[in-house]
C-alpha cells in the first residue's frame, strides 16, 4: 500500500533540480580527467555536433571550432625533426596567429596538433598522465610505441563521435631508437620516417620529400623543417605566422625557436635566392 | 579523397554521413514541448520607488484563435514576489504546479525569511536552462517580480533557453518591440527609479498595456495588474482597458486598395 | 538546403576506404526540433601588462536586434568570498551564449571556491585556466557557446591572460578580443599592443625596415586603449554598446570601474 501510494503521491517534477553527478562534482577534491562527456539529448548526438561546428560543410554554423594547420616530423640519425605553424584559423577568421602546435607530453615525448586545437591539447594532456602513470608502474620510460597506441586506442574508442585531429607522437628511447607515428582521429596508427600533416601538408611533403635524406646532420635537418614549413605558410591560406621548431634526441627535446615567418621568408629569398616568383620590389 | 585544403582535418562524409543541415529545423513529431500550442502573449512591468507593477492581460491563444480569455497570468509567490508567464499555458501551468511545492517546502522547514524575488528568480533559471540542456523546455518567457534581500525592487526575467537579465523594465514577447520603448522612455535606467512614483508606474504599465491591445493582435482588453511593495502585493485579476481611444485608426493608410 | 550554405564540391563521390556510413543524411523525421542556443552580442576584451590584467566588457544583452537590457555585466570575479567575491584574484570574462556564459561562471567559481576551502590556499590562475579548459571540454560533444577569457595574476606577480574557443582549447596571452565586435577590436590590438606592421621611424624604407620593438606598456595606456577600443566599436557594431565594464587586476585587488558608452 504504502508503495503503491508513493508511486502516486511523488510530484511531478521531482527532477527538476541538478542531479547526483553534478552534486558530487562540486565536492570531489581532484578533477577527474575522467571521459565522462555530456552528451545532447539527441538520437544522433554526433550529426547534431557536426551541424552545429562543421564550418566547412555549413560556413553559417553557430560554433566555430579552430582549425587548420601544417605539421611535419622526419626521423634522421640525430633523431627527429617537429616543426610546425601556429596559425589558428575558425572560418576565414585567423583565431590566433601564435598557437603552440607542438605538445610537450613530458620531456622526451612531442606531439603535434593539427585539426581541432580542443581536442589536440586535451588528449595529449591525458596522454602525458597516461605516460607518467606508466612510469610510475614499470619504473621505465614508456616506449614511443606503446604511448601512440593508448592515444589510438584511445581517440578510437570515440569514432564517430566528432573529434578531429591527425597527430604525431615523437621520440627517442633507448630501445626504439628514434620513433615516430602518426594517430588520427579515424583510429589511424601508422609509423614511418616522415610525415606532413594538415591542410599545408602538401607544400609541406614537396619540399621535404626533395631534400629529405635520413643521413643529414643536425643544422640541415632543422633548417630543411623550418624551410618545409616556411613553403607551407606561403602557398597555404590556413596555415602561417611563427615556425616553431624541436629537435628530439635520446636524453630529450631541445627547442630550436619560435621565429616569425615572415623575416625569415625574406632571409630565404633575398639571401639564398628561392622564392623568384615573388618580386622584391617592395616600392 | 578530397584535394581541396579546406576540407581536410574536417568530418569526412565517408565517415560521419552527410550534413545534416535539418538539425537547424523545427518539426518533427513532438516528445516533449517543441512548440508552443496555447499560448498567452506579452508581460510588461515596471520598476518604481519602492515597489514593482507587473500586468499581464488575461487571454490564452490557440494560434489565432483566443482560445480562453479568463486565463491568469500572473502568479503570486508569496507577499514579496509575483511572476508572470508569457509563453505555453501548459508549460505555465506545470510551473504553477512547482513554484506551489517549492512554496510548501519552503514553509515547512524554513526558518521564517521566505523566498525573495531574487531568490525566485535564480531558482526559476536554473529550472529554465536545465530543461533546455534537456532539450526539453518549458515554453516561457517568465518575469519575476518583487523585492529583493534589502527591500529594493527586483525585477529580472528568465527564458526558455535560460537566458536571464535585469532591467528597470521589461516586457516579453510583442512587448519587447511594443512597450519596452514606451517604458524606457520614462525609465531610461536605474538611475530614473527613484524619482517614478508608483502612481506614474501604473499609469504608464496601463498605458503600455492600452497600446499592444490596440496593435498586439493577440492581446486582450482584460488583464491581470499587480503591484507589490514592501506591504505586500496588491493583485487585480480582471481589470479593463480604460479610456480606449481608437482615434488613430482614421489616420491609417496604406492597405488593401486604399493608397492614400 | 545544404548545398546553398555548402561552397564544398560534392561529397557524395566515392569515399577512400570502404564505405560503411550512409552518404546521404538520414531521411524520415528528427526526434528534436528545439534548438538550444541563441547568441546574445556583446564584446570583451583582455590585455596583460607587467604587474596587471585589464579586463573589459560593454553591458548589451541583446537577441537579434532587440536590447534586452543596457545593463548586464560579462565579467566574473571568480573565488572570491560571499555574494560579492570578496578578496577574489581571478576574473572570468564570457561572451556568445548568455545562459551558457552563466552557468559556466558558476561552475568555475564554485570549483575555485571549493579548491580552496580544500587545499586552505587560493587557486593559481595557471590552474584555474587548466581547470576552466577541462570543464569547457567536458561539453565537447554539446558545447558551451561561448568564448572565456580569463585574467589575473601568475605567480610571478606578472599580468595573466588566457583566452579559450568554445570546447576548451586555450593559449596565454599578451591580449585577445572575443564576442561580436572581436574582428573589429582584434586587429587595433595587434597593432597597438604588440606593434604588429609598425616600424621605427627613419630606419630605413623597403627591406631595411626596422620593427618597432615590444615595450611594456603601462596601465594607464591600456586603459586609454581598452576604452578607444570600444568606443570605436560600438561605432561600427549594433550589439555593442550602453556601458564598459572594467577590471584591473593588481596584486593590491581588482578595481571594477564603469564608462557609459553610447546608447543608440
Amino acid at each position: 500500500m504504502d508503495s503503491l501510494v508513493s508511486q502516486y503521491s511523488r510530484p511531478v517534477h521531482s527532477a527538476e533540480g541538478p542531479s547526483q553527478d553534478e552534486h558530487q562534482e562540486l565536492s570531489q577534491t581532484t578533477p577527474p580527467l575522467s571521459l565522462q562527456f555530456s552528451l545532447p539529448p539527441v538520437a544522433q548526438s554526433s550529426a547534431w555536433l557536426r551541424a552545429m561546428t562543421d564550418d566547412y560543410s555549413n560556413p553559417n554554423c553557430p560554433i566555430k571550432i579552430a582549425h587548420g594547420t601544417t605539421t611535419l616530423a622526419f626521423r634522421f640519425k640525430g633523431g627527429i625533426i617537429v616543426a610546425t605553424d601556429s596559425r589558428a584559423t575558425a572560418g576565414n577568421w585567423i583565431a590566433s596567429q601564435t598557437v603552440k602546435k607542438v605538445i610537450e607530453i613530458n620531456n622526451c615525448l612531442l606531439g603535434t596538433m593539427a585539426g581541432g586545437a580542443a581536442d589536440c591539447q586535451y588528449w595529449l594532456a591525458y596522454l602525458g598522465m597516461q605516460c607518467r602513470l606508466h612510469e610510475l608502474r614499470h619504473k621505465r620510460r614508456i616506449s614511443v610505441a606503446a604511448a601512440s597506441k593508448i592515444l589510438a586506442n584511445l581517440v578510437y574508442s570515440y569514432k564517430g563521435m566528432g573529434l578531429s585531429m591527425g597527430t604525431m607522437c615523437a621520440g627517442v628511447t633507448p630501445q626504439e631508437g628514434p620513433a615516430l607515428y602518426y594517430i588520427d582521429s579515424d583510429g589511424t596508427r601508422l609509423a614511418g620516417n616522415l610525415f606532413c600533416v594538415g591542410s599545408g601538408q602538401t607544400f609541406a611533403y614537396g619540399v621535404l620529400d626533395a631534400e629529405y635524406s635520413y643521413d643529414l646532420d643536425d643544422e640541415a635537418a632543422l633548417e630543411l623543417g623550418r624551410r618545409s614549413i616556411l613553403a607551407a605558410t606561403h602557398r597555404d591560406a590556413y596555415s602561417g605566422g611563427f615556425i616553431n621548431l624541436y629537435h628530439v634526441k635520446e636524453d630529450g627535446w631541445v627547442k630550436h625557436g619560435f621565429n616569425d615567418t615572415n623575416p625569415i621568408f625574406w632571409k630565404t629569398k633575398l639571401e639564398k635566392g628561392e622564392f623568384s616568383n615573388v618580386t622584391a620590389d617592395l616600392e | 579523397m578530397n584535394h581541396l585544403p579546406q576540407a581536410w582535418g574536417r568530418p569526412r562524409d565517408d565517415v560521419y554521413g552527410a550534413y545534416d543541415q535539418s538539425h537547424f529545423q523545427m518539426g518533427g513529431p513532438n516528445q516533449h514541448t517543441q512548440s508552443p500550442i496555447v499560448t498567452g502573449t506579452s508581460v510588461v512591468a515596471a520598476k518604481f520607488k519602492d515597489g514593482i507593477v507587473i500586468a499581464a492581460d488575461n487571454l490564452a491563444s490557440y494560434g489565432s484563435l483566443a482560445r480562453f480569455t479568463d486565463v491568469k497570468r500572473l502568479r503570486k509567490f508569496n507577499d514579496q514576489v509575483v511572476v508572470g508567464f508569457g509563453g505555453d499555458v501548459s508549460d505555465m501551468q506545470y510551473l504553477d504546479r512547482l513554484l506551489n511545492s517549492l512554496d510548501i517546502r519552503e514553509n515547512y522547514g524554513s526558518d521564517g525569511t521566505p523566498l525573495n524575488a531574487k531568490n525566485l528568480h535564480t531558482y526559476l533559471s536554473k529550472v529554465m536552462y536545465k530543461r533546455r540542456s534537456d532539450f526539453n523546455p518549458l515554453w516561457n518567457h517568465l518575469l519575476i517580480a518583487g523585492l529583493d534581500g534589502e527591500d529594493k525592487p527586483f525585477l529580472a526575467s528568465a527564458d526558455l533557453l535560460g537566458t536571464t537579465f535585469s532591467a528597470p523594465t521589461l516586457a516579453t514577447g510583442f512587448g519587447a518591440h511594443l512597450a519596452q520603448p514606451i517604458l524606457r522612455r520614462s525609465i531610461p535606467d536605474e538611475a530614473a527609479v527613484p524619482n517614478v512614483s508608483r502612481e506614474e508606474a501604473v499609469l504608464l504599465v496601463k498605458e503600455a498595456m492600452k497600446v499592444l491591445f490596440y496593435r498586439d493582435a493577440r492581446s486582450m482588453d482584460k488583464y491581470s495588474i499587480a503591484v507589490v511593495t514592501k506591504d505586500g502585493v496588491e493583485l487585480k485579476q480582471d481589470e479593463k482597458l480604460e479610456s480606449q481611444s481608437w482615434a488613430f485608426a482614421e489616420g491609417i493608410r496604406g492597405y488593401g486598395t486604399q493608397v492614400n | 538546403m545544404a548545398s546553398v550554405f555548402s561552397g564544398a564540391p560534392p561529397q557524395s563521390g566515392p569515399g577512400y576506404s570502404f564505405k560503411q556510413t550512409p552518404t546521404e543524411a538520414p531521411s524520415g523525421t528528427r526526434q528534436h526540433g528545439f534548438y538550444p542556443y541563441t547568441d546574445n552580442g556583446g564584446s570583451t576584451l583582455g590585455i596583460s601588462g607587467a604587474d596587471f590584467t585589464i579586463l573589459a566588457g560593454d553591458t548589451r544583452h541583446t537577441s537579434g536586434y532587440n536590447i534586452n537590457t543596457r545593463y548586464a555585466p560579462k565579467l566574473f570575479k571568480i573565488g572570491g568570498e560571499g555574494p560579492d567575491n570578496k578578496g577574489a584574484s581571478i576574473v572570468l570574462s564570457v561572451v556568445g551564449f548568455a545562459a551558457d556564459g552563466e552557468a559556466l561562471k558558476e561552475r568555475l567559481d564554485t570549483i575555485v571556491k571549493m579548491y580552496k576551502y580544500q587545499h586552505g590556499k587560493p587557486m593559481s590562475v595557471a590552474a584555474c585556466a587548466q581547470r576552466l579548459s577541462h570543464i569547457l571540454y567536458g561539453k565537447r560533444f554539446f558545447p558551451y557557446y561561448v568564448h572565456a577569457i580569463l585574467g589575473g595574476l601568475d605567480e610571478e606577480g606578472r599580468g595573466a591572460l588566457y583566452s579559450y574557443d568554445p570546447v576548451g582549447s586555450y593559449e596565454r596571452e599578451q591580449c585577445r578580443a572575443a564576442g561580436a565586435a572581436a574582428s573589429l577590436i582584434m586587429p587595433f590590438l595587434d597593432n597597438q599592443v604588440n606593434f604588429k606592421n609598425q616600424y621605427v621611424p627613419d630606419s630605413g624604407s623597403g627591406h631595411e625596415l626596422q620593427e618597432k620593438p615590444r615595450t611594456p606598456l603601462d596601465q594607464n595606456h591600456v586603459l586609454e586603449l581598452v576604452r578607444d577600443a570600444f568606443t570605436s566599436a560600438v561605432e561600427r557594431h549594433i550589439e555593442v554598446g550602453d556601458g564598459l565594464q572594467v577590471m584591473i587586476i593588481k596584486k593590491e585587488g581588482i578595481m571594477e570601474a564603469f564608462h557609459p558608452l553610447k546608447q543608440d
